[in-house]
């Protein structure tokens, strides 16, 4: 399934600096793009943006659904990038999941409700960490774990800010290869922060490489969308 | 002792209020507000102080004075007042002003003990009423916001990230706890406000991993709490404060040992 993203025209200043200056592009369900460049060019900024927790300056952000009416605001999953948890916070793997289910009235989690958690942490390759207190998981443990309260919230959209920074080479490949076989599996758009043109660019179907006042979306790899090898 | 109408005024009272700070508790340790609530306690202090210059029931300046102060501090929000400077500015002037306007007041010392170290066994029947009240509008209010605000004060990131409205969330929850801490006043006094709103919450922590569990222990501590020390205040004459913040303590340091 996943969402049309459409930017047109986007034009953000923070501080009085330019940020992003008149970003236009289309990114249509189901597409992984791979967001590269350098700190400071933006790539949080532009997520923020199709997140709609930070208002463009001038330009326009549609998110539609595949027929078209208006994507909601939970259709977007967002991971940010920085996420401190204090290793000594003593709530479970399984209670960090289900914060992310989409009731917000409801004080109790009900079997499905349960039952939704252990799917997503089988999904993520966490079952395994359920009880375990989140504050005492490794790096990858916990980004999988995030990765899973996340989708708790099925969207139809992931933007992950940088999920891999401070991992190891191979948990890094591990939380990539994750993220794609979701894109694929569930068809959502998944929009991925990297530093690691080669992790990123293995999963991705565009890559948009994003300087200080310029960008380009290129044709990294084509699929299924674009019709290719 | 259950046959005097004031211990069952202590009793009744303190248990509703020692629950509701018990519960409170969890979310002000899991979002750092330990030093926030115990600003509002010297906040409380000068509302109280200012009632009787005016002439009204010093619970109503303790209401007012917190309240005011949730809103504002939400509307700066809270980081400002995690500095310590901040805190020590605003303690300061809070407690200057509670003496200037019991100086004003000609006021007995009598008031500024019971204000500053609780007066449990001092409670009236319409004051058993009005804590009754306060405390079930408190848990009922908790009760549909709680998904929100537990995911916000256990995962500030991913809630902002899963577009709750963190800020209501925010100010909300200093509305409650002002209500907390005039009410734990009574009990416990200015000093001690810390005691009911932060050590069982801190010791259910240490005791188990999940966020239910974690309330549950805390309000059955902070009940405990109270209810020990009632009785050895009774039958001792020792102050019931000492008697409830030695107890919170004691188990405090044995759940360190149990720590998950």
């Amino acid at each position: 399934m996943g969402v049309r993203i459409e930017l047109d025209d986007i034009c953000v200043s923070l501080g009085g600096q330019p940020v992003l200056d008149r970003v236009s592009f289309v990114i249509e369900p189901g597409e992984f793009i791979g967001i590269i460049g350098p700190n400071g060019a933006g790539k949080s900024t532009l997520l923020r943006v199709i997140l709609g927790s930070i208002q463009p300056d001038s330009g326009r952000v549609k998110i539609t659904a595949v027929d078209g009416s208006p994507a909601p605001r939970r259709a977007i999953g967002y991971m940010p990038q920085t996420r401190l948890i204090d290793p000594e916070l003593p709530i479970s793997a399984a209670d960090f999941v289900g914060f992310g289910l989409p009731h917000r009235y409801r004080p109790w989690l009900n079997r499905a409700d349960r039952g939704q958690v252990g799917e997503l942490l089988g999904l993520v390759g966490a079952a395994h960490l359920a009880g375990k207190p989140i504050g005492r998981l490794s790096g990858g443990e916990r980004q999988r774990v995030c990765l899973a309260q996340t989708l708790a919230g099925d969207p139809e959209a992931l933007l992950l800010d940088e999920p891999t920074a401070s991992l190891d080479p191979a948990m890094q490949e591990q939380i990539a290869d994750l993220v794609s076989g979701i894109c694929r599996e569930k068809a959502i758009n998944v929009l991925f922060i990297s530093h690691d043109v080669e992790l990123v660019g293995k999963h991705a179907d565009r890559m948009l490489y994003m300087g200080e006042g310029e960008y380009s979306l290129n044709v990294h790899r084509s699929r299924r969308l674009l019709g290719g090898t | 002792m259950l046959s005097y109408p004031f211990m069952q005024h202590a009793f009744l009272a303190g248990t509703l209020v020692a629950a509701m700070c018990g519960i409170i508790g969890v979310f002000v340790i899991a979002r750092s507000l330990s030093f926030i609530a115990h600003t509002f306690s010297h906040i409380g202090f000068a509302g109280a102080s200012f009632s009787v210059l005016v002439g009204w029931n010093p619970f109503a300046g303790l209401l007012l004075f917190t309240g005011l102060s949730a809103l504002a501090i939400g509307r700066l929000g809270v980081r400002v007042f995690r500095r310590d400077a901040s805190i020590s500015v605003v303690l300061s002037l809070f407690l200057g002003l509670g003496i200037l306007f019991l100086s004003l007041a000609n006021k007995q010392s009598g008031f500024v003990s019971s204000i500053l170290f609780g007066s449990v066994v001092g409670i009236s029947g319409a004051d058993v009423v009005r804590m009754v009240v306060l405390s079930l509008a408190v848990l009922l209010l908790l009760i549909p916001g709680y998904r929100m605000l537990t995911f916000d004060s256990f995962d500030p990131a991913g809630a902002e990230a899963a577009g709750l409205p963190i800020r209501l969330l925010s100010i909300g929850f200093l509305l409650l706890l002002a209500i907390a801490v005039s009410e734990a006043m009574q009990i416990v006094g200015a000093l001690l406000v810390f005691t009911l709103l932060t050590i069982p919450a801190a010791s259910a922590r240490c005791l188990t991993n999940s966020v239910l569990r974690m309330l549950l222990y805390s309000a059955a501590l902070a009940i405990l709490g109270v209810w020990v020390g009632l009785t050895l205040g009774y039958y001792t004459n020792w102050p019931v404060s000492f008697f409830i913040t030695a107890f919170e303590s004691l188990v405090y340091f044995l759940s360190l040992r149990f720590t998950r």
